[in-house]
């Protein structure tokens, strides 16, 4: 208990007592959300949603039939059993098919409404400007990509924004659904957020749109002197995984606190949580075929490691999320508080309802499908943060502060039990050794005695592998009896370890300078690539038979430039040489083949001869 | 006199040399591109007498002498840079690549139009390859200024 954190004369502590009532606990640490000006959508009550929503079934061959009606469905009537085939996919869908003139009516009254509430969005600079030319062409093609891929359709964002608009209109709320789970001595509060839209893509130049969205976030507790300290929060996010999710309590360059309370800065559209407000480079990583995948892994190791460039992946294409914290700000020091709801397994719609949460766009690459409830992932199995909160931040393997302790002083007691025992272990067995190596010595040059030879030399032999073993154990146990040692003192000192020893990749906002470009190049990178197809069809046109001149002469040209315009031309310049170069150098070994392996051979021959005379002569 | 010349060796990592021999290969054959057109038009026996130009359009004589005089100022603009790279000057490392990734492009460009000139070729590669190295741009000041650039 004495290991506990000192942080009563801090303004993060936190503490509450032990005995406090789950629901209370919950409103105790619950987070502050800041959106992004211009973000349309908040968090929700599912029950208002549900109500607005239509019930689909997807089944295996291809037909979509509707279940329940907009209006007839409700939360109860959500979670009846259906029984269904393999590969049925059961969704809901908040937005119905829209006509062309649906489409241009809804579109321009959300242009109404949005000039009526003053909230729109200004991208700043824009996030094609942040890549080079080639992650621009991976990107149009990523783009082209939709009309392959399901997509959900363009004005259903704009419907969506005015029927929440109108949801809001009639009872203003933001709900979380809180959930208090108690595991390895940690007590877990998590926070979940619906959202009835993910409309990242076409409200915010990201990589999806998409019904309904579920976000989360949680605050883990440890028990001192009967009472709850907050020790670590961990927000869900596209890019990180495990340890980089989770921040500590005290770390106050990394969590900010508004009267105790953590704050999360909600990405634009995406609704991804962010601990620090700023615009995050989310880079989308494109799934290519493994051969492909290994190609670029070879190619890019020759790049880096023999031509000493720097590593570079063009199959990326940069995103930017927008988590500015200036737009509408809900929880404690704001004027916007939240209307709370306990949940646990227990409630029916998060257990029994498997499905979808909005429309399925049979994307088969999911970005645009909607996700499955708090409990489910979309292809109905087990969502990995809700049965195993503490290993979903990485915490599985993280005793609380008071336990560390008593697990090392334990673990100090282990080794050193082991050790006093391989002190007297060792040399018994190095002096039986021993005694075994002189009966074998004695049976040498007696024939009779073959056989027991071998069988003594087998067994000689595992014993003296028994002594390596033994010995070797000693000296690892020495040393990590000495970190043990070294970290019990501290524990006991009261030094606490370094706040973000366990992030591997710490998510950054993009830094000023890297945003540094002017407007002619966020208009070069705006029509840079319209520009290129022109000209490859004027070339087309006009020098058919240089096209292939034309086309190098005119990439080239437009990296130069892209590459002055990014204040990159030395690096530019040296990777394209180098680049050619190895183009040059597969062509020269195409035609010399034969002499270069003459030249090759005649080189070895030459060292060789030279070394070999070099020793001879002394 | 002798301690100087030991600084400057020190200095100086084998892909300088490299280089440095590049660039001579290359100063050698633009010199004999520079010779070539005048001795195929017996400049050197008969003199420039004839006519360079009929009206706005060159005569094979004016051809012949443009084509060496471009040549002539490769081969001095390859001496200037020749001599800036061996006093490990900055611009004359972004010159040099600058060029060598132009006449690597118009080398590929003219080999995939059959007029290969692979000397060429292979002097560029091999001189790209150099310039590369991390040695050699830390010496010049490259990777400083890429790193500064970056951050």
């Amino acid at each position: 208990m004495s290991s506990a954190p000192d942080l009563s004369a801090d303004s993060r502590d936190r503490r509450i007592a032990a005995s406090t009532p789950d629901m209370e606990l919950l409103r105790h640490f619950e987070p502050v959300i800041r959106f992004t000006q211009g973000e349309q959508f908040f968090p929700m009550d599912v029950v208002r949603y549900v109500q607005a929503c239509s019930l689909w079934a997807h089944y295996p061959t291809g037909r979509d039939e509707l279940l329940v009606r907009q209006d007839d469905l409700t939360i109860n009537s959500l979670i009846e059993p259906r029984a269904a085939d393999f590969g049925t996919v059961h969704y809901l869908r908040f937005i119905e098919n829209l006509s062309l003139t649906e489409s241009a009516d809804v579109l321009t009254r959300q242009l109404r409404l949005r000039r009526r509430l003053k909230n729109s969005f200004h991208p700043g600079l824009g996030r094609l400007a942040r890549g080079g030319l080639l992650p621009r062409i991976v990107d149009a093609l990523f783009s082209l990509s939709f009309l392959m891929r399901g997509r959900v359709p363009a004005a259903s964002s704009a419907a969506a924004e005015l029927d929440y608009f109108h949801i809001r209109a009639k009872r203003d709320s933001f709900t979380y659904y809180g959930r208090v789970v108690r595991q390895n001595h940690w007590t877990v509060l998590q926070y979940w957020f619906f959202y009835c839209y993910n409309n990242w893509r076409s409200g915010f130049g990201g990589v999806n749109d998409h019904e309904s969205d579920w976000e989360m976030i949680s605050v883990y507790l440890y028990e001192a002197d009967e009472q709850f300290v907050p020790e670590w929060v961990a927000y869900a996010s596209h890019d990180f995984h495990g340890d980089d999710l989770r921040r500590r309590w005290d770390d106050a360059g990394q969590l900010d606190l508004v009267d105790g309370h953590p704050v999360v800065y909600a990405g634009a559209g995406s609704h991804a949580s962010y601990f620090l407000k700023g615009e995050y480079q989310a880079e989308v990583n494109l799934n290519l075929p493994a051969w492909l995948e290994s190609a670029r892994r070879i190619w890019n190791s020759f790049w880096t490691q023999v031509l000493g460039q720097r590593p570079a992946d063009p199959f990326h294409i940069p995103f930017v999320e927008y988590a500015r914290g200036d737009g509408m700000a809900i929880g404690a020091g704001h004027s916007r508080d939240w209307a709370p709801i306990l949940i646990d397994a227990s409630v029916p719609w998060i257990s029994q309802y498997r499905g979808l949460w909005g429309l399925y766009a049979r994307d088969p690459i999911s970005g645009e499908n909607a996700p499955a409830g708090p409990m489910y992932n979309r292809d109905g199995s087990p969502r990995n943060a809700w049965y195993d909160p503490l290993g979903f931040a990485g915490l599985d393997k993280v005793p609380p502060p008071p336990e560390v302790l008593r697990l090392l002083e334990k673990n100090c007691a282990e080794v050193t039990s082991r050790q006093e025992s391989l002190k007297t272990l060792i040399p018994d067995k190095a002096g039986e050794l021993q005694s075994l190596g002189i009966r074998l010595k004695s049976m040498e040059g007696n024939p009779h005695l073959a056989k027991q030879y071998a069988a003594m030399q087998r067994r000689m032999a595992a014993l003296a592998e028994e002594v390596r073993g033994l010995r070797r154990e000693h000296s690892e146990n020495h040393a990590i009896l000495e970190s043990l040692t070294i970290r019990l003192e501290r524990q006991r000192r009261g030094v606490r370890e370094d706040a973000r020893a366990h992030i591997s990749h710490l998510a950054m906002p993009a830094a000023t300078a890297r945003r540094r470009f002017d407007r002619v190049g966020e208009a070069w990178a705006a029509i840079s690539l319209s520009l290129l197809l022109f000209g490859i069809v004027g070339l087309l046109f006009l020098a058919p038979r240089y096209l292939g001149a034309g086309l190098a002469i005119i990439t080239i040209l437009f990296v130069v430039i892209e590459s002055v315009l990014r204040r990159a031309f030395i690096q530019t310049v040296s990777e394209l040489t180098a680049l050619l170069a190895i183009i040059a150098c597969v062509i020269l070994v195409i035609h010399f083949w034969y002499w270069l392996i003459v030249g090759i051979l005649l080189a070895v021959a030459t060292f060789l001869l030279l070394q070999r005379l070099r020793e001879l002569t002394g | 006199m002798q301690q100087r010349k030991k600084v400057w060796t020190k200095k100086r990592p084998i892909p300088v040399t490299i280089v440095a021999w590049g660039i001579v290969i290359l100063f050698v054959v633009r010199l004999v591109q520079v010779f070539q057109p005048l001795i195929r038009m017996n400049v050197l026996e008969d003199g420039l007498g004839r006519p360079l130009t009929v009206g706005l359009r060159l005569t094979p004589l004016g051809s012949a002498v443009l084509t060496s005089a471009v040549y002539l100022l490769a081969s001095l603009i390859g001496i200037v840079v020749l001599i800036g790279f061996l006093r490990v000057r900055h611009w004359a490392w972004v010159i040099l690549m600058a060029w060598t990734g132009s006449s690597l492009a118009i080398g590929l460009i003219e080999y995939f139009y059959s007029h290969p000139n692979y000397l060429v070729m292979a002097s560029n590669a091999v001189i790209a390859l150099a310039l590369n190295q991390v040695e050699v741009q830390r010496i010049f000041q490259i990777r400083i200024e890429q790193d500064e650039q970056r951050t």
